[in-house]
């Protein structure tokens, strides 16, 4: 027997869902936020700088690694580079939300995505998948993310000033831990191994043999490009 | 002549901007247009993974024991308990731990 579909829907009540569902989650990213912002204070970011990054970019893997290289003066190519293969990913979840989004105009379209991160990501497929076809529940989840980002941000930024001597309390190695986490901790599978593995390698390598931050592209494409090479049925889980 | 470091960082943090919200919308003009190929997928995806790895490796291995027993524990952790809070603050406490206790 055929279910009949509910059509797509966004409306305030589903947005309010949606933020109400992201809050336990929220209070992790406030976490984090509070992290970026004393990682961007004694990485000599100013607070605009900081601010600013949170408040429009807002996707914490690009930000910890721009710390990385916030040095002046900035490498402005390098750092576009960087970002674009972090947020290649990006691309391919909203891609995966497009059947969902096509009902909209295309211009409700694009604004839907503006608040897209990992985790509404992830909430909303799920629940698309239980039949929830209400929008709010992307956006809603999208906006308690944001929220909760930017007041973190504001937090660490006023706080994380009064810290002389960061070493000493272990403050230098959140933005490692982090981007550790993000890749570790997401879904780990044997098959990247190997990708992983070669991207470490030819990073260090163009680390010590090439001009500065090349090795951030090198390790990138290289990890991409093991990947493909490798016997499709390794990969297969990771085809969804 | 270079931009003063004003405008530098407005530039770097407008591209980054541009950047991130790009590749959302990206996504939906190709899928409007032509379905991913599951190669391009793996490609895309073993990327964004490694683009990360690349950005930390020089960091552990350039270092004090502090940093390389962070990433250890901080590693380990994220990997046992999924639980990324925890993953970070056993880092740092790692981290501050060896420069108390070895220098």
């Amino acid at each position: 027997m055929k279910i009949k579909e509910n059509p797509t829907r966004l409306d305030i009540a589903g947005t309010w869902r949606g933020i109400r569902m992201m809050l336990p989650l929220a209070v992790f990213t406030i976490a984090f936020g509070l992290a970026f912002g004393v990682a961007a204070v004694h990485q000599g970011l100013a607070g605009w700088e900081a601010m600013l990054m949170s408040l429009f970019v807002f996707a914490a893997p690009s930000q910890f690694a721009a710390l990385e290289m916030w040095h002046s003066p900035l490498p402005l190519l390098a750092l576009a580079a960087v970002t674009l293969a972090i947020h290649t990913r990006h691309m391919l979840m909203s891609a995966a939300l497009y059947p969902w989004l096509k009902a909209l105009p295309q211009r409700q379209q694009f604004a839907m995505v503006i608040l897209l991160t990992d985790s509404n990501w992830a909430m909303a497929l799920g629940e698309y998948q239980r039949g929830e076809r209400n929008l709010g529940i992307l956006l809603g989840g999208g906006i308690a993310l944001w929220g909760a980002w930017v007041i973190g941000t504001a937090v660490g930024l006023a706080f994380g000033g009064g810290i002389t001597e960061p070493e000493r309390f272990g403050l230098d190695v959140i933005m490692l831990c982090f981007l550790l986490m993000i890749v570790v901790g997401g879904n780990t599978r044997a098959a990247m191994a190997l990708p992983w593995l070669a991207a470490a390698a030819s990073a260090l390598m163009a680390y010590w043999w090439l001009p500065p931050y090349l090795h951030v592209m090198v390790g990138a494409i290289t990890g991409g490009v093991v990947a493909v090479l490798l016997p499709g049925r390794w990969l297969r889980e990771s085809a969804s | 002549m270079s931009p003063s470091p004003v405008w530098q960082s407005l530039i770097a943090i407008t591209l980054m901007v541009v950047i991130a919200y790009g590749s959302r919308v990206l996504g939906l003009l190709i899928m409007s247009r032509v379905p991913l190929g599951p190669r391009v997928r793996r490609f895309v995806d073993a990327m964004s993974s490694s683009v990360l790895i690349a950005v930390i490796t020089p960091i552990i291995v350039h270092g004090d024991g502090g940093v390389r027993l962070a990433a250890v524990a901080a590693g380990t952790v994220a990997v046992v308990m999924r639980n990324p809070l925890v993953s970070i603050a056993t880092g740092m406490l790692c981290a501050a731990g060896w420069r108390w206790w070895v220098g």
